[in-house]
Formats: structure tokens, sequence, C-alpha cells
């Protein structure tokens, strides 16, 4: 018998385990992988793979079963009361991308929109692909503010591995030259439209602390022979990309960091697999593997490695070191800070302006560009002119220009009556007006009251316990919300469009899909979870380098931070297990 | 996976028979067929009729094809079947009740039985309800207003209406930002 386990134990063995394939799984695969690691990379949905596992990606819009491809209002509540809530996520063209509610419960102690896909490649399928860099402000602004703890690590520390990440994935962009949002390695920019250069160029004349730029968005617009060489290509400017993109234009680790981790021959990834809890060695000090239960099986089984990566999502990484729990972590692994689950941040969002543009009736555009534009942060950047007093941090705001189409109309009678037959059929056939809107992205402070919490009262299908939100966004955020709105408007007043109008449509948690901090990074065991390494300070052979990690949110979109930091740990592990360290 | 030569060859040829024959068609006024060519799911054989005459009235066939053409009736009676739920198929079919309730009252035919003009004038009349309708923002909304814009999307996103009364390009393979619209010359079916 001895034999047989010690064959199994050996079979199930590896050097790494990467918990999950999303855009830090991937990443982490990649690297451990390409510095030699045999990596078992642990997925709980199913395999998704590149360009085979997109069945929408080239359907054509009368090939849907349902109008626009929109889901039945039964079927929508059924099965994605929450995943709905998005407005834009649910339908026949992506629902296969993401969770059914039903099926993965939770509980809202107080509204949380929790967004979420179950498949190898997780959110990188489904993401919004803007990239942008945290700038030294934000990580500077917790220990300067003395708000939350300070982060154990300097933009200096960070900038090699944003290169490393950007130079892999492929950002379109633009220099800047801004200290708030520091340029990274770009690709060529995506080009504006008439309406947005204008806005551009009118806005700046008012307002020249408000740049306005193209969006920094994880597209190839001139693909290096490295992306060749995974079979990626350039964007075709389709702005279908959350069926998945048949090009492998936008960077997902479907298309990206698994590819590259399979081509090493040193990865094996294992999907159906549910990670409930992280092993841990009493006598060695450290955890020796994870223990899975097959989702189609319902099979429990152990797997061993030398180092774990934790990279499931801020929210899942936070449930399974919950789950975790031993004499030494009976309140949850490595949660010796009592910070494990806490602090859960996102972005604001919901709220800004739009116009209608006053002149290029004459003009159009072809292509349908995949990205917007964006306007980095302009408040509280250290210096007198663009303090506020009303309340810390900022906003980026994302947006753009274009012209309605044939669906200008529906579910809209406020204007005049109008009308049938072949006049209203000629018009549906030429483009609408410009409009141009404005949606800011505000930065969420850490509390340490917005938290997370393992709910044995809630078990999921598989008999696990669920995850309980209690999060709300405070008069920090509230404040910043009225200048969001306030900025936005002024921009395009000055820049002279018309019936310019403001808008709050309201902000739930989560509801940015950027949700993060529940296992922070920090200086001090007593005062956080991890270290300047993404390490477990209390189990170092554990890193966690997903959302989980972040110390404070900044306004940028987050992922790029994620991956940046990913790498750096892989690196770290890697160099750490040489010396013996793990 | 196709490729994307595939895309745009596949794109080609549905443009290519697609346009053949709209314009001839377009020209000759379509009477109602008095049996339908396809079978209803969900309506009744009337009901579709009705649903065939009121479509191409609210999106005629002119210098592209019209509703009838595009197959927006089927598309429907598809809707009705499967989007629905019970609620809204039975508001729905109270609408097309309603308008050969009204077609009897007014001119003692079915809708479908009137004069082309006596059609319109039905319909302007719904059209006009319904935008005073919406200004006392009624408990229930009109039913002209929801039946058009079901026709409408079921034309613009039906292959005849996306590739021929606008303009398709699946994959554009580049952006433009600044173009003039002439030279595009319709709107584009996607966005």
């Amino acid at each position: 018998m001895a034999n047989v386990n010690g064959r199994a134990r050996r079979k199930n063995t590896y050097d790494a385990i990467v918990v999950g394939s999303g855009i830090t799984g991937g990443w982490a695969a990649k690297e451990l992988t390409q510095k030699g690691l045999k990596t078992l990379v642990l997925e709980r949905g199913p395999m998704v793979r590149h360009l085979e596992d997109y069945p929408t990606a080239v359907m054509d819009p009368w090939q849907t079963k349902y109008p626009q491809g929109q889901l039945p209002q039964d079927e929508l509540n059924a099965h994605y009361a929450v995943q709905k809530r998005t407005g834009y996520t649910m339908t026949e063209y992506t629902k296969h991308f993401f969770v059914r509610d039903d099926q993965n419960p939770y509980t809202e102690e107080s509204r949380y929109d929790w967004i979420r896909g179950y498949h190898v490649g997780g959110r990188s399928l489904t993401w919004g692909r803007q990239s942008y860099r945290h700038s030294p402000i934000d990580f500077e602004a917790n220990a300067r503010e003395g708000i939350g703890v300070d982060w154990p690590i300097r933009y200096e520390e960070l900038a090699p591995w944003y290169e490393h990440v950007e130079r892999f994935i492929g950002v379109s962009g633009q220099a800047e030259g801004l200290p708030q949002l520091p340029d990274g390695h770009y690709q060529p920019p995506m080009e504006m439209n008439c309406v947005e250069k204008a806005f551009k160029a009118k806005s700046e004349a008012r307002f020249p602390e408000r740049r306005v730029t193209i969006g920094r968005a994880a597209h190839l617009t001139e693909p290096t022979e490295e992306q060749l060489s995974l079979g990626r290509t350039k964007c075709q400017y389709r702005n279908m990309c959350i069926r998945g993109c048949p090009f492998g234009a936008y960077y997902s680790s479907n298309s990206g960091g698994l590819i590259a981790a399979e081509r090493t021959g040193n990865m094996v990834i294992r999907p159906a697999s549910i990670v409930t809890s992280l092993i841990y060695d009493e006598k060695a000090g450290k955890a020796t593997g994870v223990r899975i239960l097959d989702a189609n099986t319902r099979q429990e089984e152990e797997f061993y490695a030398d180092v774990v990566f934790l990279c499931a999502s801020a929210f899942n990484s936070a449930w399974i070191m919950m789950n975790s729990t031993s004499s030494r972590f009976p309140n949850g692994f490595g949660n010796g800070s009592d910070q494990l689950g806490r602090n859960v941040m996102d972005h604001h969002l919901g709220v800004g302006a739009s116009g209608e543009a006053p002149e290029f009736a004459d003009m159009y555009y072809s292509g349908r560009r995949p990205n917007g534009i964006y306007v980095p942060r302009f408040r509280n950047l250290g210096d007198a002119a663009t303090k506020r007093n009303d309340y810390l941090r900022g906003f980026g705001y994302q947006g753009g220009a274009g012209r309605s189409g044939w669906d200008r109309d529906l579910g809209n009678r406020a204007t005049a009556d109008r009308g049938f037959g072949a006049a209203r059929k000629a018009a549906l056939t030429q483009p609408g007006p410009w409009t141009m809107g404005l949606g800011g992205f505000g930065e969420i402070l850490p509390y340490e009251d917005n938290r997370i919490t393992l709910n044995h009262g809630v078990k999921d299908e598989f008999g696990l316990p669920t995850l309980s939100m209690n999060v709300t966004i405070r008069e920090n955020e509230i404040a910043m919300r009225r200048d969001m709105q306030t900025a936005a408007a002024e921009m395009l007043e000055a820049a002279g469009f018309k019936n310019v109008k403001g808008r709050d449509d309201g902000y739930a948690p989560g509801l940015g899909i950027h949700e993060m901090g529940t296992a922070r990074m920090g200086r001090d065991p007593k005062t956080s979870v991890l270290n300047a390494h993404n390490q477990v300070h209390e189990c170092k052979n554990v890193y966690v380098t997903d959302g989980a990690a972040m110390t404070s949110a900044s306004c940028v979109n987050p992922s790029l931070t994620y991956m940046a930091l990913t790498a750096r740990a892989a690196d770290h592990a890697v160099q750490a297990r040489k010396r013996g360290e793990l | 996976m196709l490729s994307r030569r595939d895309t745009i060859r596949g794109l080609a040829l549905t443009v290519g028979l697609a346009t053949t024959g709209w314009a001839e068609r377009a020209m000759a006024a379509a009477p109602a067929p008095a049996t339908l060519a396809w079978t209803p799911t969900a309506l009744t054989q009337d009901q579709a009729r009705l649903v065939d005459v009121v479509a191409e009235l609210i999106i005629p066939a002119t210098d592209t094809p019209g509703a009838r053409d595009a197959g927006v009736p089927q598309f429907i009676d598809r809707t009705v079947a499967t989007y629905y739920n019970k609620g809204q198929a039975e508001r729905f079919v109270a609408g097309l009740t309603r308008i050969d309730a009204d077609a009897r009252a007014t001119h003692g035919d079915a809708f479908v039985a009137l004069t082309p003009q006596q059609q319109v004038e039905q319909l302007t009349r719904y059209d006009q309800e319904a935008t005073a309708a919406r200004a006392q923002t009624p408990a229930e909304p009109h039913f002209f207003p929801a039946l058009e814009d079901l026709v409408t999307v079921g034309y613009f996103t039906s292959e005849p209406g996306a590739t021929v009364a606008l303009k398709y390009e699946p994959v554009p393979g580049a952006y433009h930002g600044c173009v003039p619209l002439a030279e595009i010359g319709r709107a584009w079916a996607l966005r």
C-alpha cells in the first residue's frame, strides 16, 4: 500500500501549482513554466481552447435565436439574476462565458454585483482590455494620507515588470508623459474619430490639465514576432471581443499565456478542478499542496508542489484561504492579521455626462474600434492646483463619440411622433446624430469593514460554504461622484456640445468588475496578509497574485497591474526555490 | 473556425445573392398573400397574415427589401414562440386582436382585407395614440410601438436588412475615424 500511495503521490506532484487560469493564472503558468518549473494549472470550470471554443465568434446578427441575441426574461431571472445586472454581458453571444447564478450562490448582506466566468481563461476572455500602469502617486497615497496600510513596493520596483507584460500581451496606446499615468511600451495607437479629435482640441484648450488620449488597450496593432509566433494577429476592428477573438488580437490567457506555457512542455492543465483548500504541513511550516473536488466526478484529490500560486480571483483566492483552516490557522490561511476578506475595493462608475456634437454631420467612420478615449486622473495630484477639499484620490474618464444606428428609436417615443413606413425606413438606414459620452472610473478607498466572509449556512451544489458580501461606498466616493458628473459636463460644454446632460445611474459595489483587496500586501504581518513579493507573510511558499493582493485601488483598470505583480512574484518564487527558501 | 478569408468569401456570396432582384420586387406593391408560404408555430394563420401585412406597412419594400422579403413575419412568430414569456405573448396577441377588432368596427372587415389607404390610416391612429399615451405615462404601454420595435429589430438584423438596407462588414480589417458619410452611403449594420 505504501508503495502505491507513494506512486500516487509522485504522480500528483509538481514543482508548482497555479490555482486559476484567468488573467493572472495564465501569467503565473507562463512565467513558471518558461523558467523550468513543472506546473499544474487547476481551473474549476471547463476547458475553453483558443479558437475552437468560441462558438459565437463569427455569428451574424440574423443567426441568433432571439431578437438581437437578448436572452428571454424568464431565463435571465432564473439563471442570471446577478450576471444580468451589467446590462451588457448576458446575451446569446456571451452567456457561456459567465456563471449561472442559481448554481453559484452567495449572500448579499449589502448588494454586491459579482460578475464571474468559470472556465479556462476566466474573465481574460471578456475583460475590457484597458491597460494602464499604476503611478508613483498611487503607490504612495496610503502612506501619505494615513489610509489602510502602505504598499510594500513602489512604482520603480514594478515598472520593469509592467514593461515585461506589455511587450508580451501587446498594448496599443499613446505615450503622454504624464506623471499620474506612466507611459508604457506601446504598439501604434488606435485613431480618434472626428468628434473625439475636436473634443480633445477644445476641451484641452479650456482645461489643459485634463489630457484626452486614446485608450491604452491590449489589442495588437503591430504584432511582434513573438505574438505572431503564438498565432496572434492584428486587430480587425470587429468589436466582438467578448465572444472570443478568432484573430487572437486582444490578449487573453487562452490566446497568450496558456499557449506560451503549453509550448514549454512543462504545463499540465486540469479543468473541472475546484480547489477547496491548501494543505498545510505544521512540522515543515509550509503548504505542501492543495485539495480539489473534481466538478465532474465529485471525487476529492490532492496535488502537491513546492510552491502554490493563488490566482483564482480576489474573492475566490480569499475563499480558498478562509476555507483552509488548521490548528496553525484557525481563522483562515495566513490570517493572523485578520485582514483576510477585508478591504474589498472596486472602481465606482456609472456617472458622467454626454452631449450631442455640434458639427460633422457629413462625416462618419469605418470599422468598429474596440476601444474608446481616456482622460487620465486630474484631481489631487499632489499640487495646490489639483487639490480637492471634498475628497481624496481621483478618477479617470473612459468615453467616446459615435453616431447612433438603426436602433436609435427603439423603446423611445419621448420625442415627436416617429411615424412608420418608407420615410422612417429611409431615415433609419442613415446614421443618427453624433453623441459623445464620458464615464468616470473612481478610486474606492480600502475600508476594513468592507468585507467578504465565509458562510457555512449557505452551501453550493458541491456542499461547499459560500461567500457573504458586505460592501458599501462611503462619503469619499459619494463626494467624488458629484465631481465626476460636474467635471464631465463642463468639458463637453467647453467643447461646444449641445444638450449636455450629466448623469448618475447609481453604482452597486462589484459593477466595476474590479473586485480586489481581500488579502492585501503590506510591510507588517500584523496588518496585512501578503508581503512585498506576494508571499503569504505566514507561509512563504504560497503566493497570491490576483486582485486580492491590492493595497489600494488607484482609479485605473487593474488587470495590467495584476499581471505585472504575477510575473514579478513568479520570478521571485523561482529564485527563492533555487535558493532552497521555499 | 472560419478563417478571415472564409468569412469574407461567405459574405461576398450572401451579399451577391441578396441584392439580386430586390429592386424589381420592390417596385411592385406587394399585396398580402392569400395563404402564407410558411407555417407559423405560435401565431394562428390569421394572426400570421395580419403580422405579415402590418410588418410590410411598417417597413415596406422600397429600393431595398421590405419586412416581408426579409422574413420579419417568421421572425416575429419565432419571437412569440421562443422569446416571449406567457404574459408578453398574451400582450402581443392582444394587440393583434385589437387591430382586427378596430378594422371590423370601422370598416366591417378584417384588417388584411382593407385597402392600403385604410390600413395606413388605422396604423397612423395607433401611432398618434401611442405618442399621446407616452406623455401620460400609462401603466400599460400602448401595443403599437412595441410591435413597431419588433418589426424594426427583425428587419435590420435580418440578412437583407443588414446587408442591403444597411452597410454590413463583419471583418472591417481597419478603423478610419473620419470618413465622409457620402463615401459610405448608409448606416453601418453593426456598431
